[in-house]
């Protein structure tokens, strides 16, 4: 791939991040890789306990007491986050890597005006001094679409709806144009249409800056339209990685099979949803084989007893398709017998 | 916000009527004959009536009530039985002596408090916050007589640096300000911590943080204003306590002060100089509860809205 | 015609504003505004809509857990309006609720079997003898253990929790639940867990479901008849297959293609509504959607549409705009 010669914009490897609570070490993240390049859109897709918004967390160096990165390495353009003193990092966050969070509601601070949050972040890193942070406020919410930006500027987060107010977070986010935007949940908690107005802001934005975009969701729908590559996460590690159009083509992952097949759609009739079962193992009681094992209708003995690899599928594939990397044993040499996952349907 | 304010003095109107209702009331039930006093112990029954008279004392309670509003509103609270001076010239330079120490008690409870409170939240579960918390309960559950009288052991007796008693120089300020603002400065600590802890895990503190913004303006900008929204009523509560609290200290540190005032006047059957004591205190208290409620409605602009 | 279960009429809910010197009424938000709809036994019939458009307000005002400002709601044929508190506890039973956060509608005190328990207590339809072997029944109804009704709330997922709500709602054999964004905060695993136990019980039991949901995935899975609202109206009512397939109403329309597919392959005109949803304080004159309608002219602004069918569309399919043919007509041209 051409791409190879391309510096990453994110590099992350071996990633490990724990929470350590009287009980024990939690590892809420453990081992997870993968990179994005610029104007390249990565999806995080998983269920709550996933471990996907830690992860995001962890490379915003945000994770707070008891958590802990424990391992791994968070590089951006090539430089080591991790370890940068907390003063040099301050000076990255919010400038060449910023977030925008799932609570538009709760995300902004009620005692300031939008307008300075947003010339906030323009003084911290463009030593702008307070005019001229304003003006580019200013700039910034006409950018993300708010009508009549001065006046709106002047107003209290609880002034605002819910969009506007996640399209102030993402004004905040951009306005030191990052290299790097991690959006993690950033259209949960709002309405469809509006959910609409906000991802076609995000697309468009980085149309403009050539931005590299983290999009951590639940829904693959939204990863559907927005992501590239697709990195799917449970208990705390990637399950299966690959472009988008490859992964919604040829899901190897029973768990991504089972979620795929788990969502009402409102564009076709399902008879019946497949459903996984059970939930999701805690991190006191992580099982040593496969994580997904107990509740993987096709897990054999191997799966419980060996902990499998993140790989290419060298088994089980059919032939001149491409795929992304998996960690199922299925698609190993050890796996005896054909792919049980074959002819599963999938919605296409 | 004029519409609130305006609301809010309206509604202080009853409340006023209420406080005043009761001051005067208490005076009736208190055991004790007016005109005794005044004409004094060896008064003939003709005489006494004759005060009782002159004083209006036979007239209906409400009567007596309306005619005492009246002169309330003409800042007039009557007459010092004992020394027949207008009550309002007793009191007034008492009570700004007691409102200055008040307030010197408030600096120390504010500055005090607040920083305890944050340094507490910001090392959570360390040893100083642990330090600092033993300190408040200590702080909270000492008398304030004891500690005034531990503070002229050490620095007047033992060291000799500080008068022991009375008021006005900057000496004189530092020991009864540190015994009135001791328990204030407990109670704010712990409330700045626990408040300091709640918003501290709130999802806008993040925000800043994720902005950039150092840790220091993370807790005293983004952290501390909204944390200090709630504190801002307890320290007016505290005022209030300060004011009515003010006589113990005065006593141990004799100053001459409203409470202490009160004290002599009860002691002495001086019923107008009590009552108009009573009123003053109350008519304040009242008056900052409203400033309060004003200073929250500024800090807090969520319920400006409504 | 089968006489339908459950009927509202021109139901009405103000939630009253105040404010000024004196704390007067100033103002009313108009939640749900003039909506009347019938639901058939052994139907479910879904509320759609974004929120602030009044769908949980129907579903707590048909319940009488708020009481309407004005309307009719009648169950069997009476009318819950005139009933007294203590006749409409008893009607309760037929008529039961599952809320979105199943946490917070569970006494974290009460071990499972005390939740259950209480719940029949109060409608007193099972004898105190017979309640342990109901309990372990409706427990296995909804796919626990019945020794899992030893354990308190916290002590489920939030699956789990969501099926002790339904066990409890079952528990007094009601005839209509009223789901209120029930799988909302559910992962797709378990939310597809939740909705499929539903469905199953629906069929087991001969249940009438008013199912309420801003997820319009869920709803088509559900659903038999959908009822879209925007700003505290009906804008469009219709059965499943002709809501999803033919949406008549510029809402349902914009609503659908805001959706996004968990499919890459598909890529279609998506109608992206400019703005936010004005306030139910002050809602926009004529037709609600004006505002924000691309097919909006001077008619939609002063003129409130009604209710409507036309040729060709299905009798059971109305919509309220006064455009629908136009926007059918603008389609056919576009496809070709």
């Amino acid at each position: 791939m051409a791409s190879n010669e391309q510096t990453p914009v994110l590099e992350v490897k071996g990633l490990q991040t724990s929470f350590f609570t009287p009980d024990g070490e939690v590892k809420a993240v453990d081992g997870v890789d993968f990179s994005v390049n610029s104007n390249e859109t990565l999806g995080i897709v998983g269920e709550s306990g996933s471990g996907k918004s830690i992860t995001s967390l962890s490379v915003m160096r945000l994770i707070q007491h008891p958590g802990k990165i424990v391992g791994g390495t968070i590089e951006l353009s090539g430089e080591d986050l991790l370890k940068k003193s907390k003063q040099q990092f301050a000076k990255y966050r919010g400038n060449r890597l910023s977030m925008i969070f799932q609570e538009p509601m709760t995300s902004l601070n009620p005692v300031f005006t939008v307008g300075s949050q947003i010339a906030e972040a323009v003084r911290i890193h463009k030593k702008l001094d307070k005019k001229a942070a304003w003006q580019e406020a200013v700039n910034m919410l006409k950018l993300v679409g708010i009508p009549a930006p001065e006046d709106r500027a002047k107003r209290y987060p609880h002034e605002l709806s819910g969009g506007m107010r996640q399209r102030v977070m993402i004004a905040i986010a951009l306005s030191c144009d990052p290299e790097l935007l991690i959006a993690d949940e950033p259209t949960t908690a709002l309405d469809v249409t509006i959910q609409a107005q906000i991802l076609e802001l995000i697309k468009e934005l980085q149309e403009k800056s050539g931005m590299a975009v983290l999009m951590i969701t639940h829904d693959l729908g939204v990863i559907a339209e927005t992501a590239d590559k697709v990195v799917v996460m449970y208990a705390g590690e990637v399950v299966e990685q690959a472009d988008v159009k490859t992964l919604f083509k040829r899901p190897l992952h029973p768990y991504t099979q089972g979620l795929m097949n788990a969502i009402p759609r409102h564009d076709i009739d399902l008879d019946e949803l497949e459903m996984i079962p059970g939930t999701v193992p805690t991190p006191q009681n992580m099982p040593s084989g496969c994580r997904f094992a107990e509740r993987c209708p096709y897990a054999r003995e191997l799966c419980v007893e060996k902990h499998p690899e993140l790989a290419t599928p060298s088994n089980n594939v059919d032939e001149g398709i491409t795929t992304g990397q998996t960690r199922c044993w299925i698609y190993t040499d050890e796996w005896d017998g054909p792919n049980p996952t074959k002819g599963v349907a999938t919605n296409q | 916000m004029h519409i609130f304010i305006l609301r809010r003095l309206l509604q202080l109107i009853p409340v006023l009527f209420g406080v005043t209702l009761v001051a005067f009331l208490i005076i009736q039930l208190v055991p004790g004959d007016v005109a005794q006093v005044m004409a004094g112990e060896a008064a003939s029954e003709a005489q006494l009536e004759q005060m009782r008279e002159n004083l209006g004392l036979n007239d209906p309670l409400v009567v007596q009530y309306g005619r005492f509003l009246g002169d309330l509103i003409m800042f007039d609270l009557g007459e010092s039985v004992r020394t027949g001076q207008p009550v309002m010239d007793i009191i007034a330079p008492r009570f700004i002596i007691t409102v200055e120490l008040a307030l010197w008690g408030m600096v120390v409870a504010v500055s005090v408090g607040l920083f305890f409170g944050i340094l507490s939240a910001t090392y959570r579960n360390t040893i100083r916050d642990y330090g600092t918390m033993t300190l408040a309960v200590v702080g909270l559950s000492m008398p304030n007589f004891w500690l005034g009288l531990l503070l002229i052991y050490w620095f007047s007796i033992q060291l000799g640096v500080l008068p022991t008693s009375g008021w006005g120089t900057w000496q004189q300020v530092i020991m009864p300000a540190i015994t009135m603002g001791t328990a204030g400065a407990a109670v704010i600590a712990r409330m700045t911590r626990s408040s300091m802890l709640e918003v501290i895990d709130q999802d806008y503190v993040r925000t800043a943080r994720a902005k950039g913004v150092s840790e220091r303006f993370v807790v005293y900008k983004h952290a501390f204003r909204n944390a200090l929204i709630p504190v801002v009523t307890v320290i007016g509560l505290q005022f209030g306590y300060f004011l009515s609290g003010a006589v113990l200290t005065e006593n141990v540190f004799a100053i001459n002060g409203l409470g202490r005032l009160v004290v002599d006047a009860i002691s002495q059957r001086d019923f107008p100089v009590v009552q108009g004591a009573v009123i003053v205190l109350a008519i304040t208290f009242v008056f900052v509860n409203f400033l309060v409620d004003i200073a929250y409605r500024v800090l807090n602009k969520r319920i400006d809205l409504n | 015609m089968t006489t339908p279960l459950f009927e509202a009429k021109n139901l009405q809910k103000y939630f009253p504003v105040k404010g000024g010197i004196l704390n007067r009424t100033q103002a009313q938000v108009k939640a749900v505004d003039d909506v009347s709809f019938a639901i058939n036994p052994g139907e479910t019939l879904s509320i759609v809509g974004e929120s602030g458009c009044g769908k949980s307000t129907t579903g707590r005002a048909i319940l009488r857990l708020d009481d309407p400002t004005d309307g009719e709601i009648l169950f069997e044929g009476q009318n819950l309006m005139e009933l007294s508190k203590s006749d409409l506890r008893q009607k309760r039973k037929e008529m039961q609720i599952i809320f979105q956060d199943p946490y917070a509608s569970l006494n974290p005190r009460q071990k499972v079997k005390q939740i259950l328990d209480e719940a029949m207590a109060i409608q007193g339809v099972v004898p105190k003898a017979k309640r342990p072997e109901r309990i372990r029944e409706l427990m296995e109804v909804v796919g626990l253990r019945p020794e899992q009704a030893e354990r308190y709330p916290f002590q489920f997922s939030g699956g789990q929790r969501q099926r002790i709500g339904i066990a409890r709602a079952l528990s007094v054999d009601p005839k209509l639940i009223v789901c209120d964004e029930a799988v909302s905060a559910l992962d797709v695993s378990t939310q597809a867990q939740v909705l499929n136990l539903l469905k199953k019980l629906q069929k087991d039991l001969d249940l009438t479901y008013l199912f309420i949901s801003h997820d319009l995935g869920v709803v088509r899975h559900i659903s038999d008849r959908v009822i879209v609202m925007y700003l505290g109206k009906i804008v469009e009512i219709a059965d499943k297959k002709d809501l999803f397939d033919s949406p008549r109403h510029p809402y349902t329309r914009a609503l659908l293609s805001a959706i996004p597919i968990p499919d890459p392959s598909k890529t279609r005109e998506r109608i992206v509504l400019q703005g936010d949803v004005p306030s139910p304080m002050n809602p926009p004159s004529g037709c609600r959607f004006h505002t924000r309608c691309p097919f909006a002219t001077d008619i939609c602004k002063t003129e409130e549409p009604e209710l409507r069918s036309t040729t060709f569309m299905n009798e059971t399919h109305k919509a309220a705009c006064h455009h629908i043919e136009k926007i059918a007509e603008t389609e056919k041209t576009s496809i070709v």
